[in-house]
């Protein structure tokens, strides 16, 4: 829970860090603010320095310049205060199969400073929170991967943190954990908590976050609410193709079209915007009359995946 | 100190949550042990003593090279010896091949005759390097034998061709020369009775002790092949065991606790202080188990306790070293595994570090394991305190340089993000 005064500062500031592995360079100058009560996305493929961000911010990584602040101290302090007002759900389960989810429980609660009383209705909440009380004294080993994922979740919440991380928590998931996780979310954020939310679930980003920032190739494409981004695309439709393209024809084909936009060519597909349902109706006539050989033709509303198709040239594929 | 105490306790929990595994770990030592004691005999009853097979090329028609030549007519010898004879070296070294003996002795033309004029002589030994460390034992028998007739050969000073004339029965008519040659030889070894005289006493005893009671005063083979095998079991288990925290990298439960409000240095040595629980564990268990199956005796509970410790701190320093080093828990195993056996060939855990080049053998004092084995090999052969306090000393040297680079080692690789 966080208290008023909390509520009104930034609960974590990333600003211009940079971290490379070797030569690799990972993260190169990301900023972005996550508020109380705020759920911010990360958004990219794997590789963009999604995790690598997660690690700097959750105190693990050193960034080589700027800063990551969690409620004004910096998250890399050697006292641990910083982090020891953060949950964090990585990427892999990082939970210990031989002991029990309650096991498990305890033992990250301990390392938070929690003990005696406290520490056993903390799990008791935890395990409550994402339903596996029933489960509590089953080895996780036994655990199906849904059930893991949600446990992986209560690990991070054991100690009621006023920022959460989560890399990723619903990989490889099947639909209804992942609904449960994303409620579970969406309730930590409601009673205050502040969410950095990293995946490449469009979709899924869509429906949970606030605030987005795109990341790729370690920089930030672009951040902003779903709205501000999809306004990136424009308002009206998207044209996706799928068949034998030649990228530069399509080009030359885009450009007869008045109020078209190409956006991109990858592989068998490409993608238009249109300004509005005519000039998306002559896109379509335009495409029908080229002779192309077309297997698919879809027009949509412009989504996070067009945005990102924009300022990409690529897909996100999961 | 509660945090590192609640790291520990998670490893001890996951340790007894998966029995199974930890008795798995804990039997490589028990198993090679076994193996061993299968392969060379167990624990020295009479009929488990290790006979030294040997083959002797005399070249020598006189009394010292018969003396030598037929070691095995002594009947206390008899049971340790199995002595074959050949004409000459070619079909000396055609026998060491095919019998499988420990060495070949070559006694040269001349030889007694030599000794007895004063000159140099030399005895030739060809070690079998097949027969394990009997090779080692017959060397050590024949320059012991060499330094029995040095002392004799310099008592003789100037009497040696008298004394040839004798053995070749000539020169007993002047009996009141042979008499004066009897006291001053008699004279000459008053002079180094102390060093001489008690020997002879002591084995006379000896053998009478040895019929009182057949299992003492015969060597017990498991004295020095039980440390060397246990140390190398140890080796094993601490990798085994600091193989987790690749485990726990690869699993993410290592970034997730870094990403709690603890520092690395108190997830690294929380690490390596559960790895050397088990190791203790382990120690214990192989001490206790060499002491009831091998018969092995381990002396003083302090000096032991304390060159236990230490030893159990080298391993776990040196399973620390190598696992920041390594990537995966793959080549963890076949780095490690490479270093327990380079160690423990160099170190003397299967033959004495004695049958390596000389140039080796200076390695071999750089290794942990020679000094690990020197320590118990010492105290099972009834060694204290002040036998092993040097080891101790040194084993507590290299376990504390071996855990602090291994520390540091693995601290920045953590701050480089490959842990």
């Amino acid at each position: 829970m966080t208290t008023p005064q909390e509520s009104r500062e930034v609960a974590l500031r990333v600003a211009d860090i940079r971290y490379a592995y070797g030569k690799t360079v990972a993260v190169d100058g990301v900023s972005f603010d996550v508020r109380p009560g705020e759920i911010f996305g990360l958004l990219g493929p794997n590789g963009a320095g999604k995790t690598t961000t997660i690690s700097i911010v959750s105190g693990i990584l050193p960034p080589a310049s700027g800063q990551a602040l969690i409620f004004g101290q910096d998250a890399s302090g050697g006292s641990g205060r910083a982090r020891a007002r953060m949950g964090v759900v990585p990427q892999d389960i990082a939970l210990y199969e031989e002991l029990s989810a309650a096991e498990n429980l305890l033992f990250w609660g301990r390392l938070y400073g929690l003990s005696g009383g406290a520490l056993e209705d903390a799990v008791r909440r935890s395990l409550d929170l994402v339903g596996l009380a029933d489960r509590a004294k089953a080895r996780v080993k036994t655990y199906s991967g849904g059930l893991k994922r949600r446990l992986n979740l209560a690990a991070a919440l054991v100690h009621s943190p006023a920022l959460l991380l989560l890399d990723e928590p619903t990989v490889g998931i099947d639909p209804q954990a992942r609904l449960r996780i994303l409620d579970v979310v969406r309730d930590q954020a409601r009673n205050g908590c502040a969410v950095l939310y990293t995946s490449h679930y469009l979709e899924e980003a869509e429906q949970i976050c606030e605030r987005l920032a795109i990341i790729d190739h370690g920089r930030v494409l672009a951040a902003g609410t779903v709205a501000e981004l999809r306004r990136l695309v424009g308002e009206g439709p998207v044209v996706r193709i799928r068949g034998a393209i030649d990228g530069d024809g399509l080009r030359a084909l885009a450009a007869r079209c008045p109020g078209v936009s190409f956006l991109s060519a990858d592989g068998d597909s490409a993608s238009f915007s249109a300004r509005d349902p005519d000039a998306c109706s002559g896109l379509v006539r335009e495409l029908f009359g080229s002779g192309l050989k077309l297997d698919d033709l879809r027009v949509q509303e412009p989504n996070l995946q067009s945005v990102f198709l924009k300022l990409t040239g690529r897909e996100l594929r999961d | 100190m509660r945090t590192l105490a609640t790291l520990v306790l998670k490893d001890v929990r996951r340790r007894f949550a998966d029995p199974a595994a930890l008795l798995l770990n804990l039997a490589i030592p028990l198993v090679m042990a076994g193996m061993m004691a299968l392969a060379f005999g167990g624990r020295g009853d009479s009929q488990k003593t290790p006979v030294l097979h040997l083959v002797v090329v005399n070249q020598d028609e006189g009394p010292i090279g018969r003396a030598l030549g037929n070691a095995q007519q002594n009947p206390e010898a008899a049971n340790r010896l199995d002595i074959k004879q050949a004409k000459e070296r070619g079909e000396g070294l055609t026998l060491l091949r095919e019998e499988g003996a420990a060495a070949l002795v070559l006694i040269p033309k001349d030889f007694s005759a030599d000794l007895l004029d004063g000159k140099d002589v030399e005895l030739e030994v060809v070690k079998n390097p097949a027969a394990s460390i009997m090779p080692v034992i017959a060397q050590q028998g024949v320059e012991v034998a060499a330094l029995y007739i040095s002392i004799g050969a310099r008592l003789l000073d100037g009497r040696g061709p008298r004394i040839a004339e004798l053995f070749e029965g000539r020169g007993w008519d002047d009996t009141v020369a042979v008499a004066a040659l009897v006291t001053e030889l008699y004279q000459r070894v008053q002079g180094i009775d102390a060093l001489l005289i008690p020997p002879l006493v002591e084995v006379k005893t000896g053998e009478q002790e040895a019929a009182k009671d057949a299992d003492k005063g015969r060597p017990n083979f498991m004295i020095w092949m039980f440390p060397g095998v246990m140390i190398m079991g140890l080796l094993f288990t601490a990798n085994t065991q600091m193989r987790d925290l690749l485990r726990e990298g690869e699993i993410g439960t290592l970034r997730r606790q870094l990403a709690a409000p603890l520092g690395a240095v108190q997830v690294l040595v929380a690490k390596i202080v559960s790895v050397s629980a088990v190791v203790a564990l382990a120690t214990v268990l192989l001490l206790l188990i060499g002491r009831w199956a091998f018969g092995v005796t381990w002396g003083p509970i302090l000096p032991l306790a304390a060159a236990s410790a230490v030893i159990v701190l080298a391993a776990t320093g040196f399973a620390a070293l190598v696992f920041s080093l390594v990537r995966t828990e793959r080549q963890g195993d076949a780095f490690g595994g490479v270093l327990v056996m380079l160690m423990s060939l160099l170190g003397g855990s299967f033959f004495p570090p004695q049958v390596i080049p000389s140039w080796m053998q200076g390695i071999s004092r750089m290794t942990l394991t020679y000094w690990s084995h020197g320590a118990l090999r010492d105290l099972a052969s009834g060694g204290g305190w002040d036998k092993v306090q040097g080891e101790v000393a040194v084993l507590a040297i290299i376990g504390l340089v071996l855990t602090l680079t291994g520390l540091v080692a693995l601290r920045r690789r953590h701050l480089r993000g490959t842990l």
